[in-house]
């Protein structure tokens, strides 16, 4: 016998207001419908009413976990309608920033993926607490503890703080031993590894098929990454390697987020060495009055969570229309597909893999 | 029986049935005062040790180490407007959570606490503890179906799964214990563990019996019934303020109740130098009540699938070796 039930907006694992409804046969889900939109906030039509550089704080509202790269993909597109180069050095302080904020990202995304599959909130605040370390870094470089709202036209709203450099070295090196424990910790556990493995298999075609990107793309097996394939800022100068997995399950996913998370820190250093002296700050706010040269604009971006697609239609003041595509609206679109025929308890271990934001989803 | 507890019965000039009863009525009000208090202690000390290994503080507010803090809790559960759902069947849904919280003080009160205190020691107390605490899932069946919500509904599903799982491979421990001890009474089973414990004579039989009573009495990584993150609190999504609170409580007797199964059946019960026996008994409950608080902390939940081919596959086996061993080596 069939039964339905209704998962959420409100429910403990649903990360927000996700609401799912879910057939059930016995244990085994026999489909399962996302219904979203408990978060809409029409940002992309806010957007349209206010000023260029008046919109980052929406923006940053879209990824609550992530949002100085939301920060960076508006203003970046912004800069491309424009046609404004980036400083040399705003450049590399961008670079260390967005991977910083991955890194971020990924450390919440881990805690509650352990949470997901039933661990009692252990990984989920030790995590927390790393993820406090690179959230103060952030705050010494941007003034803020969660929303930043630090890039400016051309550059930054401040440069890197003195210092900035060996604390960041010594945050890296913290988080990199961590990492290694959370690995042994989780990887030894046969009980979480059998949950992972196996799970929520998203084949390499149906991963085409349903346009899912970012860790859950590099986890079905194809090597795509938008700061590889279509690199933008330093990412080609810091020899970066995209991580690939080919079983498409949740471990794959688990792990090329770990995976990721070893090379951010990479990349952070090299990009730490690398950085030539020089002005990183960007234009005033008040001071700009655009003259968009570029009448529709389009860019891509590698978030935490997938590649996000910003499609403006530029004006002299505002935006005339601002599109997004965000990674975890389409991601989520292979939820459906992905926890059709597994457990009760998978739909969780799969919703958690796909690292979902709500505010993202429902923009 | 200890003076104390025939008191009341010798200052009332009592003898014979009579004293019986109030002896018992005193000793049953001692025990469940004894279950309060552990599971007030243990309320407190599983947040706190709990919050260490997460690396947080946990209470402090409320009273010296926030040891009132469940105290807080409990009075703010209670103040609580106590809502039952339309749907459900208030007969089962109202009832199953007493009963079981009756139906734990009672196990307890057929454990021999002392040597001194096995006035209720059953002659096969041992068969009577696990048949009635067998009855236990089928209790929270009967409130998850009876409380007319499908997570309730899917955690009593579970319930019966689980107790499918793993009560043939206690079964089978329990019969080796039985045999090894030459009893079925609890007190006659410490007696006889006097120069090594049952947990150096038969390691199989105590693992398989330990990781069965974790799953008994619902603790992680076995707490499938009310996995928090997928059926919201299982049984108890339902259960409101006055009710949960006999919830809490009962959650953490059961823990004593099964910590102090295994210190009886496997570390020698009371047995132990210079400290009384009541002392001693305690103290064993108390590290394996610790040791499953710990468990708690650390293990990722099993699936319920799994949980079955589990306890088919891997404990019943084991235990059947256990058996066998058990008679070869000491029996035979």
């Amino acid at each position: 016998m069939v039964t339905r039930i209704n998962i959420g907006p409100v429910h403990p694992s649903t990360h927000g207001v996700l609401r799912l409804v879910a057939d059930i046969d016995g244990d085994t889900v026999v489909n399962l419908e996302p219904h979203i939109g408990f978060l809409h906030r029409g940002v992309e039509k806010l957007v349209e009413t206010r000023m260029y550089m008046q919109n980052p704080p929406y923006m940053e509202k879209l990824d609550y976990v992530a949002p100085m790269s939301y920060d960076e993909a508006y203003v970046a597109t912004v800069e491309k309608a424009m046609g404004v180069e980036v400083k040399e050095r705003a450049q590399w302080v961008r670079t260390i920033l967005l991977e910083l904020q991955r890194i971020a990202s990924h450390l919440l995304w881990l805690g509650t993926m352990a949470n997901d599959v039933g661990q009692f909130f252990t990984v989920f605040m030790w995590t927390f607490t790393d993820r406090d370390r690179i959230l103060r870094l952030l705050e010494e470089a941007s003034g803020a503890r969660m929303f930043y709202v630090n890039m400016r036209i051309g550059g930054l709203i401040r440069d890197l703080p003195p210092g900035f450099d060996e604390r960041a070295r010594e945050v890296l090196s913290y988080i990199e031993k961590k990492m290694k424990k959370y690995e042994d910790f989780l990887e030894k556990d046969p009980l979480f590894t059998e949950r992972m493995k196996g799970v929520g298999v998203l084949s390499r075609e149906r991963a085409i098929a349903l346009g899912v990107t970012g860790p859950v793309l590099r986890a079905s097996g194809i090597n795509y990454d938008v700061r590889k394939d279509n690199p933008y800022y330093v990412y080609d100068k810091l020899g970066f390697q995209t991580q690939v997995r080919s079983d498409g399950d949740c471990f794959a996913r688990y792990k090329v987020r770990m995976l990721e998370m070893t090379e951010s820190i990479r990349l952070v250093r090299a990009a730490l060495d690398k950085i030539p002296e020089g002005d990183a700050l960007g234009m005033p706010v008040k001071l700009i009055l655009p003259s968009a040269k570029n009448r529709m604009v389009t860019l891509s971006r590698e978030l935490p969570r997938g590649e996000c697609l910003m499609y403006m239609v530029a004006d002299s003041q505002r935006p005339y229309r601002l599109s997004i595509r965000s990674p975890t609206f389409i991601n989520l679109a292979a939820l459906k597909e992905m926890s059709r025929g597994c457990k009760t308890a998978d739909i969780f271990a799969i919703s958690g893999s796909l690292d979902l934001i709500m505010g993202d989803v429902d923009r | 029986m200890v003076p104390i507890l025939s008191l009341a019965s010798s200052y009332l000039n009592l003898t014979g049935t009579a004293a019986t009863i109030v002896d018992t009525l005193v000793y049953a009000i001692a025990v469940s005062v004894l279950i309060i208090a552990f599971d007030y202690i243990f309320g407190w000390l599983e947040r706190k040790t709990i919050a260490k290994i997460q690396r947080r503080h946990g209470p402090t507010y409320a009273g010296k180490y926030g040891l009132l803090q469940n105290m807080a809790d409990f009075v703010k559960l209670l103040a609580k407007e106590h809502v039952a759902p339309k749907r459900a069947d208030k007969l089962l849904f109202l009832s199953t959570i007493p009963t079981m919280l009756a139906l734990t003080i009672f196990l307890v009160f057929l454990i021999p606490l002392a040597p001194t205190l096995i006035e209720t020691n059953v002659g096969l107390g041992l068969l009577v503890v696990f048949v009635l605490l067998s009855f236990m899932p089928l209790i929270i069946f009967a409130n998850g179906f009876g409380s007319g919500n499908k997570f309730a509904a899917i955690s009593a599903q579970r319930s019966v799964v689980m107790l499918l799982s793993y009560e043939v491979p206690l079964i089978f421990v329990i019969a080796a214990v039985g045999a090894l001890g030459g009893s079925y009474s609890l007190a006659g089973l410490v007696g006889a563990q006097n120069p090594w414990w049952f947990v150096v004579l038969m390691p199989i039989g105590f693992v398989v019996f330990f990781i069965a009573m974790l799953a008994e009495v619902e603790r992680p990584p076995f707490d499938i019934r009310e996995a928090d993150n997928e059926l919201i609190a299982g049984w108890l999504t339902d259960v409101s303020a006055p009710y949960y609170t006999l919830a809490l409580f009962l959650d953490y007797s059961r823990m004593l109740l099964g910590s102090l199964l295994i210190a009886i059946l496997f570390f020698g019960g009371w047995s132990g130098p210079l400290l009384p026996p009541f002392v001693w008994l305690l103290l064993k409950a108390f590290v394996i009540s610790f040791f499953i608080m710990i468990i708690r902390a650390t293990m990722v939940r099993m699936r319920i699938d799994r949980l079955l081919r589990f306890g088919w596959a891997l404990l019943l086996p084991l235990s059947l070796i256990n058996l066998i061993l058990t008679y070869l080596v000491f029996i035979r």
